[in-house]
């Protein structure tokens, strides 16, 4: 007995400490260490000094030091992490946005309520963002702004009346550009695409932005896809490419064009480098597959831990991504399913179908697609290769088994 | 700023919106989480809290040169700030508030960057009760920031995710001894119930307890019923000390980690002890039974630890919880007995017992427990339903 006393004893004392370190490490938790050099660089910071967002960043920051009553000097700050949030692709600067309208003493102004709306927006809070921008608008009804965010939230959430609310409200405020934009998708995402897609080239012919052009480009290439016009849609994404503007979401869906067209080499060589952002990681991992290299399981590998990571904090605004990576990559198509079953209750626009459609498909079940079949029905949506997977989901038993 | 600040900007940042709104979201790099595993066993704490570089830098700042990096001098510099800030924004109780002493600073890296890592040792007024956490790193500064828990007390995990609107925390202490080593207990029991490989084995040696073979040879080896009960129950007793004895020395032996088998092997060994017992009832080559259970006991020791390696030995109660099961694995065993015992004894002079019991049960187990050697050893599936 005292030899099972002195075991147990051991083993208490093994476990206690190792307990903490081993639940750790299994969620990603890997062991600290003491580094020999005080030279040894341990994190580089995103802004660089040399940067004008910089210098403006703490111009702003100290502006606010000085009066943190003062709206404009609020808002500046807050659009500025805003702005650099999606400069960088760094949600921290949302987290700042955030705490520093959190703790505005007065009344939010009209600027303080949309950048408010925006923040929202970012985590995929939409009710609540519509309205904070409702609330903008009451209070100054000509912010064309937060016309523009309101139409594209009434997108992503398949709500066309309301988009072409906005889009009515958008020409009234002034903005023709921005209009013919929002006319040109709502068109699109109705499935009158050809009409869709005059308007969108309306919008070009008068937009001189580049920051426009870029968006109205890149728009116009997924039409042009979505109708089979494989050419057209590769010159316009060619087109936004030479603007020369750094833009993930324009690399992101020219790499899904690339990747629909089973011309993965293309890809590698465009995103090599960008794995900093999980979704241009994922469409690099995929390209990786579609070549059969050698490098994808590793890719495979660093999606799993950034996954891992933002499951831990509860966050859920990745999950469109998360599903493609599942049931492209994983091959978990029972938690592909979900994802993107999940992710469909938020975000209804076709990429959001799309995933959803295939998912179902994979697992050989129609009921989970349900909301999509009954989206194409109410939308008219025509666009390839969403309107040829439909007819599959079609062919299966409605019941699922 | 003026509104002419934001007239410049409407385009560019509406057609911005359009883009981001769609993939925004999902350019992430990833929110601010801060990593603390804090584990309390009785009035003893420690803590370990790893803090990213770069929530460190927008909090007190640590970028000293400006070279837009932070190296580990830098780090080092600041270290008591950075200890003076992250311990204002933490705190314990147990019975009053827990004290921490001096914190040791190391970094680690996780998947947006580089992290200090500070460890605390401490001590709680009270060595039982509730354990309240209150956590606001960060929050004033970083809305979206988290605080990412693992909690060890007393042995009994749990994790949290800490943000503005649930920093404060009370976990309550883990289950009593009491309550621990009825739950094991029960476990045992349960899996006894449902290990049909033990009951079968268990069976198979005693289905001819209250049977005596006669002599070998003539009449063909035959059986008769033992004349009077204590016959049987010693015979019974026997068998079943000797399983148990066996099973919990590997039990505790296996739990604690002393010894491992291979899970096939030890799976693939009980279906062949089975497969012996039943064979031993048709052409009988042991003679004491007891013998055999305690042999085999041994190896089916091994199968429940495996049980309880699954259901996750707390470490703050070990011995109550292995002695718990134990003891349900026993009593389970008895109920067992205790139902098979008189049935079989009223029975023990009928054909249908004699022939039909145990002859065919026996054949019955025999070929059972040949499919699970086969399954199990080959790694192959032949029952439907496993």
């Amino acid at each position: 007995m005292p030899e099972i006393s002195l075991w147990l004893k051991a083993l208490l004392t093994r476990w206690l400490t190792g307990l903490a370190f081993c639940c750790v490490a299994s969620v990603g938790w890997p062991a600290p260490r003491t580094p020999s050099d005080a030279g040894e660089v341990l994190e580089r910071l995103p802004v660089k000094a040399g940067d004008p967002d910089a210098s403006r960043l703490k111009q702003y920051q100290q502006a606010v030091n000085r009066a943190p009553k003062d709206a404009q000097a609020v808002t500046a700050l807050a659009r500025l992490y805003f702005d650099l949030a999606m400069a960088h692709g760094d949600p921290r600067y949302v987290g700042y946005a955030d705490a520093l309208i959190s703790a505005y003493p007065g009344q939010l102004s009209a600027e303080l309520l949309f950048t408010r709306g925006l923040l929202r927006q970012y985590r995929h809070g939409f009710e609540e963002a519509k309205g904070d921008l409702r609330a903008a608008l009451a209070a100054q009804p000509d912010f064309s702004e937060a016309h523009g965010w309101l139409a594209a939230i009434a997108l992503v959430q398949a709500d066309y009346a309301g988009a072409g609310q906005s889009c009515v409200a958008l020409g009234a405020a002034g903005s023709k550009t921005l209009q013919a934009g929002c006319l040109g998708l709502t068109l699109a995402y109705t499935g009158q695409l050809a009409q869709g897609y005059q308007a969108l080239e309306k919008g070009l012919a008068r937009a001189s932005d580049p920051g426009n052009r870029l968006w109205l480009l890149t728009r116009l290439a997924e039409v042009a896809a979505w109708q089979g016009r494989a050419a057209l849609a590769e010159s316009h994404y060619k087109s936004a490419l030479r603007l020369g503007l750094t833009d993930a979401y324009l690399l992101a869906a020219w790499s899904d064009f690339l990747l629909d067209q089973q011309r993965p080499k293309e890809v590698v060589a465009l995103l090599a480098g960008n794995e900093a952002s999980d979704p241009l990681l994922l469409r690099l991992a995929l390209a990786h597959q579609q070549t059969g290299s050698p490098k994808a399981p590793a890719l495979v590998k660093m999606l799993d831990e950034r996954f891992a990571a933002t499951r831990l904090r509860g966050d859920t605004t990745h999950r469109a991504e998360e599903a493609r990576y599942a049931l492209q990559l994983r091959r978990d198509i029972g938690a592909a399913l979900a994802l993107a079953q999940a992710n469909y209750e938020v975000q209804r626009e076709p990429r959001d179908a799309r995933i959803l459609l295939e998912a179902a498909l994979a697992a050989g079940q129609r009921a989970p697609a349900e909301k999509v079949e009954a989206w194409f029905k109410a939308s008219g949506f025509q666009g390839a290769p969403l309107s040829q997977l439909l007819p599959l989901l079609a062919a299966l038993p409605k019941a699922s088994p | 700023m003026s509104r002419g600040f934001w007239r410049q900007g409407v385009m560019r940042a509406v057609a911005m919106a359009w883009l981001l709104l769609t993939a925004g979201a999902a350019l992430a790099h990833k929110s601010s989480d801060s990593y603390l595993a804090v584990q309390v066993q009785a009035d003893q704490v420690n803590v370990q809290w790893d803090i990213a570089l770069r929530d460190i830098q927008f909090a007190i700042g640590l970028d000293a040169n400006g070279d837009d990096q932070i190296n580990w001098g830098e780090l080092q510099q600041k270290e008591r700030e950075l200890q003076a800030w992250a311990g204002s924004r933490l705190s314990l109780q147990r019975g009053g508030s827990c004290t921490l002493g001096q914190a040791s600073l190391q970094v680690d890296e996780h998947t947006d960057g580089g992290y200090a890592v500070l460890a605390w040792r401490g001590r709680c007024p009270r060595d039982a009760g509730p354990l309240s956490l209150q956590y606001s790193l960060l929050f004033d500064l970083d809305a979206q920031h988290r605080g990412l828990l693992k909690l060890d007390l007393d042995g009994a995990t749990h994790s949290a995710v800490l943000g503005p609107q649930s920093g404060v925390m009370q976990f309550a202490e883990a289950t009593t001894a009491g309550a621990q080593f009825l739950q094991y207990l029960w476990q045992g029991v349960w899996h006894i119930w449902i290990g049909f490989d033990h009951i079968l084995f268990l069976l198979a040696l005693l289905l001819p307890a209250v049977l005596l073979r006669r002599r070998w040879g003539r009449g063909g080896g035959g059986v008769h019923g033992v004349s009077r009960f204590k016959d049987a129950s010693l015979s019974v007793l026997a068998v079943v000390t000797a399983f148990t004895l066996a099973h919990s020395i590997t039990l505790s032996l296996a739990a604690l980690q002393i010894i491992s088998l291979p899970s096939r092997l030890v799976e693939s060994a009980i279906a062949a002890s089975v497969v012996f017992a039943a064979a031993n009832n048709l052409v009988p080559m042991v003679q004491g039974r007891w013998l055999m259970a305690f042999f085999f006991g041994l190896i089916h020791g091994f199968g429940f630890a495996s049980v309880l390696t699954e259901l996750g030995l707390p470490t703050g109660a070990l011995a109550v919880s292995l002695v718990g099961f134990n003891l349900g694995v026993e009593l389970g065993q008895l109920a067992i007995v205790v139902v098979f015992l008189p049935l079989a004894f009223v029975l023990r002079h009928t054909p249908f017992y004699q022939r039909g019991v145990l002859l065919g049960g026996s054949w019955a187990a025999l070929l059972v427990a040949l499919a699970w050697f086969v399954e199990r050893a080959f790694n192959l599936s032949i029952f439907w339903w496993t």
